[in-house]
């Protein structure tokens, strides 16, 4: 039922929902990730089909260092365009700073759509492939799920994460401790688009084509509904949560326009039945092995006098 | 006198029609406790809010051993060594009791993003430092067995004592005390009151505290300050502003209205 095609489109959906994880790590809902996510995908459909140093051949091949290089491209662009964006946009906060964050989507869809060099409504098609399969696409999305993966877990252990936490349970508080508390919040969000960006750079390859619709508010929704359901805890939440929703509608074609409804109510119980998402701490912790919120505090005791 | 640590000058904070804090003045000598009291409502906690840069001052000037700080963000403010509590309790709830404090920490010492990212032996060290540093101060207020306990579950005086450990873990050199015994029983009252003194000679902090409970400020204080609608009406030693009239008349209030 799942084929590699499917699992590349999970694994994007996991990365994506660290993406929206991030911000709000440090009490920032932002839902302009979708907005980071067409910026690294044009970039990289724009250059794999404009710019031949790249190295795309006639019949649509595309070597993989130039993929590689586009996502860390996609990835800074985002970067640079979150830095710009963030310092105005992150002196909102709670439900004011999300509707900036939608306007900002929605400002990059419809620059997108209508730039002389995107393609307009069509966009850009025939993107070449670095890979024949879509199974050539597991190996760089796992690598990129994996360096993110590794970038959240180590933010448990140092003062950035603490300082994200911080300020997501109290920012006066917060500040009034010496944290830079526009800072702090930058860099999630920087972090947030980079990771998004990147996502967006292999996304346009897997897909072979790019247009506009590829990050729009409803974007915006499901991503953040990765988070909701999965959990914003810790780390794992948002991956398991982008892993399954993205599946979900798929798995359920069988039963045909049902499986809307059923993707819906998905998304409505899912809250209601487990309001802290699915992976808690608290789960993580029964598991075992995992300790991510307590591995600050289980190194301590070897350090206690 | 030597130079002072922190002065106000004609400081005023006006909110719409209100004018909370009114054209005060006083200055906090190095090492001395300095205690501010006042009715409800006197603007003390505001004066708080100006001098720790949460609330930006509309009239008058804060200096900082004699430089001008006002308007400055909090976070500048703190690293300058200026480190408050809360009166209604902002500690980071959801996180243990140790990262409370590790929080405070964090530029105690600096260490790099890219070293925490690579867990070099830089910040493995820095965090060695950090983790002494916090266990020594929760021993210091009575808070070791708490260490791994969530900061929200705590016991209301466990929380006061945590948000003090909290401030001092940012290594002030002025500590802003907002009514830190409101709520306490007289017997931790007491013990709140050998742990300040004993704080102030350890950390060589200058203390700077809002009480109600008049006895307590009274054995505490070197000097006092007292704010009534916003305005001083008393400055000097606990003895001085004890006998003073105008404190008597604004907490006991005059003769000729009652019933005499």
């Amino acid at each position: 039922m799942i084929d590699n095609g499917l699992l590349v489109q999970m694994l994007m959906g996991a990365l994506l929902g660290l993406s929206v994880y991030l911000p709000l790590a440090a009490g920032q809902l932002s839902l302009a990730t979708p907005a980071f996510y067409a910026v690294g995908g044009t970039l990289a459909a724009l250059l794999s089909t404009r710019w031949s140093a790249l190295g795309a051949t006639a019949n649509g091949g595309f070597p993989v260092p130039s993929l590689l290089l586009e996502m860390a491209l996609g990835g800074v662009l985002a970067g640079l365009l979150a830095l710009l964006v963030g310092r105005l946009v992150l002196r909102l906060q709670g439900i004011y700073l999300a509707i900036a964050t939608i306007a900002l989507v929605e400002i990059v869809r419809v620059a997108i759509l209508n730039l002389p060099f995107t393609g307009g409504a069509v966009g850009i098609f025939a993107i070449p492939q670095p890979f024949d399969t879509a199974a050539g696409y597991l190996l760089p999305a796992l690598a990129l799920l994996a360096l993110a993966g590794w970038l959240c877990q180590r933010l448990e252990l140092m003062p950035l994460g603490r300082a994200m936490a911080a300020i997501r349970h109290d920012e006066l508080a917060a500040s009034c401790m010496g944290l830079d508390t526009t800072q702090v919040k930058l860099t999630a969000f920087v972090l947030s688009a980079m990771l998004a960006g990147s996502t967006g750079a292999l996304a346009a390859h897997f897909l072979n084509t790019w247009n506009a619709r590829q990050g729009s508010f409803d974007t915006s929704i499901t991503t953040l509904a990765f988070v909701v359901l999965g959990g914003s805890r810790t780390w794992l939440g948002p991956v398991v949560g982008g892993l399954l929703l993205t599946a979900l509608p798929e798995l359920l074609r069988p039963v045909g326009d049902v499986r809307l409804v059923l993707f819906g109510l998905v998304i409505l119980l899912g809250p209601v039945l487990a309001p802290q998402g699915l992976v808690t701490p608290a789960l993580l912790e029964r598991l075992g092995g995992w300790s991510l919120r307590s591995g600050a505090s289980r190194k301590t005791e070897n350090a206690q006098p | 006198m030597s130079q002072p640590l922190l002065e106000v000058r004609d400081l005023s904070r006006r909110f719409g029609g209100l004018l909370a804090v009114d054209r005060v003045n006083f200055a906090v000598q190095p090492g001395e406790i300095f205690g501010l009291i006042g009715p409800n409502g006197a603007g003390k906690t505001t004066l708080f809010n100006v001098i720790s840069g949460v609330t930006p001052p509309t009239g008058g000037s804060v200096f900082w051993r004699s430089q001008p700080i006002s308007g400055q963000a909090p976070h500048r403010l703190n690293r300058l060594g200026l480190a408050r509590t809360f009166q209604n309790l902002r500690l980071f709830d959801g996180l243990s009791v140790l990262e409370n404090l590790l929080v405070a920490l964090q530029r105690r010492p600096r260490s790099s993003a890219l070293g925490g990212l690579l867990n070099s032996a830089g910040h493995q060290r820095a965090e060695r430092q950090r983790l002494e540093a916090a266990w020594q101060l929760l021993e210091e207020l009575g808070l070791t067995a708490l260490a791994e306990r969530q900061a929200g579950t705590l016991a209301y005086g466990d929380r006061r004592r945590l948000e003090m450990a909290r401030a001092l873990a940012t290594g002030p050199s002025l500590l802003l005390l907002d009514e830190p015994a409101a709520g306490l029983n007289p017997a931790e009252k007491d013990q709140l009151c050998q742990l300040i003194g004993e704080l102030r000679q350890r950390h060589q902090l200058t203390v700077m505290i809002i009480e109600h409970h008049v006895p307590l400020l009274m054995r505490l204080c070197n000097r006092m300050a007292v704010l009534d609608f916003g305005v001083r009406i008393a400055l000097g030693t606990p003895e001085e502003v004890r006998r003073d009239p105008q404190v008597i008349e604004a907490y006991l209030g005059t003769g000729t209205g009652g019933s005499a």
